[in-house]
Parts: structure tokens; C-alpha cells; sequence
């Protein structure tokens, strides 16, 4: 007989120790501190003395969910387990969640009421509740807009929105009848969302075929994609990357109209670099992709690193030829916080 | 009574039904999972729409993930859901019971 859900402590050794095990014997074995530090509820099932099911939260994304099915009906624990932790979302006033998860794990999720927002050959995104992308799209679409029209599309972190950015987003709004701009919306860079966003809208305020909207959910930064279900961490980037472009051709494009992507080609960032390379894989035919060279100053192209690299050496007259006024005001004007920031640990090289 | 807030009710395990409640503009839209919809979709989504009628609701978005239950766990997961999202849970709407 099962006992009740029971919350789990990971700090407990004892129970770590327990959790661990379970997982290992269901095959998954990655537990880097990256992956288990943003855990904060984790929650298992007992036969007895041993642990047969366990699933956790991180803020909006459900991970670590393993279950044993020996002696019982397939799938009842699995039903238990996940009813629990979407309830608990709820009663945290997540109303809107995440799993990620092996594409043969798919059909389950669905079947407990999650939809499929993508799927490669080994792993599967999914959400569940309320808004969900289709509640997304239909609050960002430009209604004035109709699909025939030529339409772009560029997701960019904007970690400061610098005169790189600006030529990328001109270069769309003159070759394309509309343009949306997708800010990413995780709060992992040194320039908060709200400030990120806010200096994309001032930055391309005179170009009137230009939308700057939030990237919600789904534009998600890769960095933060969980991924301790695959085997090895090589095929991690490459995994989260393509996920992403594909949410962006099924979902994104088709509803918005999209037929076409701009990317600026990344000299130095390996990342960014294998991310393009997948786009350019996953998009086309349906998108088309444009790589565009990055703008140069001064010999060298400008980044957002660069400028990040000047507000911590407090050299801002370095700044003024990478980024537009508004960037730069902004920045005067926050200096000491900025600088504050990074102090006190926000990592400001790029990935 | 009006939706002030998203809200669930019911879990995931065999006959028992999930019902999550939000805002919705146009009537009672019900997106609904169930193993058994081709049988009893309809009966399902009509016993949820009642249900939400009786206590005052004419537009919601309502989502359901069906593991078999029978009408009155239909009835009553409907109504929790409800007056948790209308944030009435502590003045019981006696004469939909």
C-alpha cells in the first residue's frame, strides 16, 4: 500500500541520499549543482520504506519526475505524483507551467492534461494551464497586420540594446512590412527585463513597422533549459537550441505570420554560434533565415559584452560609440547600481 | 458570481476529474481530456457548463483533464473550482448543492 505524498528534504542527507538512488536506478544520473539548486519542492510517494515515486519544482517547471510501476496499475503513481505537484503550483499562484522531458515520456504528460509545445528525437516540451501560447500570440499579434505581408521576426536578450541591435532591427524594418521584436524575458543578465525591454522600445521608437513585445514563455533563454534527463551534456546545447527554433516555426511564426528570421552572426560566443547553426537547420523552408553581419566600431564589432565589460571597468566614454543614446542615458544614469550589480556576482561575459 | 482568479479543483487520479477555471470572454469555453470524450464528451461538458450556470457564470475558460468520474464528482469538482476562483470557498452556494 502506498503512503500519502510526502514532501522530500533534500538538504536532509538521508533523504537526498534516498532520491538520489531512485533516480539512479530509472537512469538518470545528472546531478550538477546547476540543475538541483533551483529545486524548491520536492515531493515522492513510499511503499513501505522505499521511495517508488518523486517529482520536484522549479518555480514554473516540473523536473525529476521518476516513477516505479512494479506491482501496480502503469501509470496510477505517475497520476498521483503529477496532480500533486500541478496543485501545488497552484496553490503558489503558478498558474502556468513547464516539463521537460524524454519524447517517449510525451503521450503521459498529455494525457494528464499538458500540451506539446515541441519534440526532437529524444526530448519534449510541454505546458499545462493558464495563459497558455495560444493566449500568448493572440495578445501580441498586430491585428492591422495581415499574413500576406512580408513579416519578420528577432529574438534578441538585449543585455544592454546596443547600436548592433539597432542595425539588425533597421536592416528587417527596411526589407520587411512589419517587424516583431521578441525581448527575452529571463531574468539571468546583468540588465533586468523590464530594463532590457524599455531600452528596445526607446531604441527603435521612430521605426513605426516595429512591435517590441515580450518573448513570454516560449522565446525561453536556452541557458536555462533544464536538461538532466540526457545522457551527456554535449548534446545538451544542441537539444535546448533546437527545441527553441521549433517552438519558433510550429507555434510562433505560423500564428504571427512570420516568414522570416534575423540573426547577427556571432564571432565569439560558441552558443550563440551552435544556435544559429541549428536555426538555420530548423527554420527554413517555412522561415527563411537572414544572418547578418555585425556592425563594427572602431575596427571592432560591437557587442553587448563589450559595453557590459565598460560599466564594470567604470569606463562609460568606451561606451558611447557601441550603443544608442537612450542606452547610453540609461546607463549614466544607473551607473552605481549597475556596478552594484555586478559586485555582487552577476556574471557579465556572455556564454 | 465573477472569476477573480484562476483556479483548480479535483486531482489527477482515476475517477476523479481536474477542472481549472480562468477568465474568459466568449461564454463557456471547455477544453476537454478524457479517455472517454467520444462516449461522454458531451454528457461531461454539459454537466459543467450547468453547473457554472447555476452559480452565476456565463463566461470562463475551463480546462478538464477526465479520469472517469461520475456526474456528481463532475458537479462538485466544478463547483470547488468555482468558488475558489470567485473567492467565495467560505460562503458555500447551498441551493446549487
Amino acid at each position: 500500500m502506498d503512503s500519502e505524498v510526502r514532501e522530500l528534504r533534500l538538504r536532509n542527507p538521508s533523504d537526498y541520499k534516498k532520491w538520489r538512488t531512485f533516480l539512479e536506478s530509472l537512469n538518470i544520473f545528472n546531478f550538477e549543482e546547476s540543475e538541483v539548486s533551483g529545486i524548491d519542492l520536492t515531493l515522492g510517494i513510499f511503499s513501505g520504506e522505499d521511495l517508488v515515486a518523486t517529482g520536484s519544482l522549479a518555480n514554473n517547471t516540473l523536473k525529476y519526475i521518476g516513477v516505479c510501476n512494479k506491482n501496480v496499475v502503469t501509470g496510477s503513481r505517475f497520476n498521483v505524483i503529477v496532480s500533486a505537484l500541478v496543485n501545488r503550483e497552484f496553490q503558489r499562484g503558478i498558474f502556468h507551467m513547464f516539463v521537460f522531458t524524454k519524447k517517449k515520456y510525451s503521450a503521459s504528460f498529455q494525457h494528464v492534461g499538458f500540451s506539446e509545445l515541441a519534440s526532437t528525437e529524444d526530448a519534449a516540451v510541454l505546458e499545462n494551464g493558464k495563459p497558455g501560447i495560444e493566449d500568448y500570440l493572440g495578445e501580441i499579434a498586430e491585428s492591422s497586420v495581415s499574413p500576406s505581408e512580408k513579416i519578420a521576426g528577432i529574438v534578441m536578450n538585449a543585455n544592454p540594446f546596443t547600436n548592433g541591435h539597432r542595425a539588425l532591427v533597421e536592416k528587417a524594418a527596411s526589407e520587411n512590412d512589419f517587424v516583431y521584436v521578441f525581448v527575452v524575458q529571463t531574468e539571468a543578465s546583468l540588465f533586468r527585463f523590464d530594463e532590457r525591454l524599455r531600452l528596445v522600445q526607446e531604441g527603435t521608437q521612430d521605426l513605426t513597422n516595429v512591435k517590441v513585445v515580450s518573448g513570454g514563455n516560449y522565446m525561453v533563454s536556452y541557458l536555462t533549459f533544464p536538461a538532466y534527463f540526457l545522457p551527456s551534456s554535449e548534446d545538451t546545447i544542441r537539444y535546448q537550441t533546437t527545441l527553441d527554433a521549433r517552438i519558433f516555426r510550429n507555434k510562433i511564426a505560423p500564428r504571427l505570420g512570420i516568414n522570416k528570421r534575423y540573426v547577427g552572426t556571432e564571432p565569439f560566443s560558441r552558443t550563440t554560434g551552435v544556435y544559429n547553426q541549428v536555426l538555420a537547420e530548423e527554420l527554413p523552408p517555412n522561415v527563411e533565415l537572414s544572418v547578418v553581419d555585425r556592425v563594427q566600431a572602431e575596427d571592432k564589432p560591437v557587442t553587448a559584452t563589450a559595453v557590459r565589460q565598460a560599466i564594470k571597468a567604470d569606463k562609460l566614454s568606451a561606451i558611447k560609440a557601441l550603443v544608442p543614446t537612450s542606452t547610453y542615458d540609461f546607463i549614466n544614469n544607473n551607473k552605481n547600481e549597475l556596478i552594484a550589480r555586478i559586485q555582487k556576482g552577476m556574471n557579465i561575459n556572455g556564454n | 458570481m465573477e472569476i477573480k482568479e484562476t483556479a483548480i479543483a479535483g486531482t489527477l487520479e482515476s475517477s476523479d476529474i481536474q477542472i481549472m477555471l480562468a477568465k474568459g470572454a466568449n461564454g463557456i469555453e471547455i477544453d476537454l481530456e478524457s479517455d472517454v470524450k467520444k462516449q461522454f464528451g458531451q454528457q461531461i461538458e454539459s454537466v459543467i457548463t450547468t453547473t457554472l450556470n447555476q452559480l452565476g457564470i456565463e463566461s470562463a475558460s475551463v480546462k478538464a483533464v477526465d479520469k472517469g468520474a461520475l456526474d456528481c464528482v463532475i458537479k462538485a469538482r466544478t463547483i470547488a473550482a468555482a468558488q475558489r476562483a470567485g473567492q467565495t470557498t467560505d460562503e458555500p452556494a447551498w441551493e446549487v448543492l
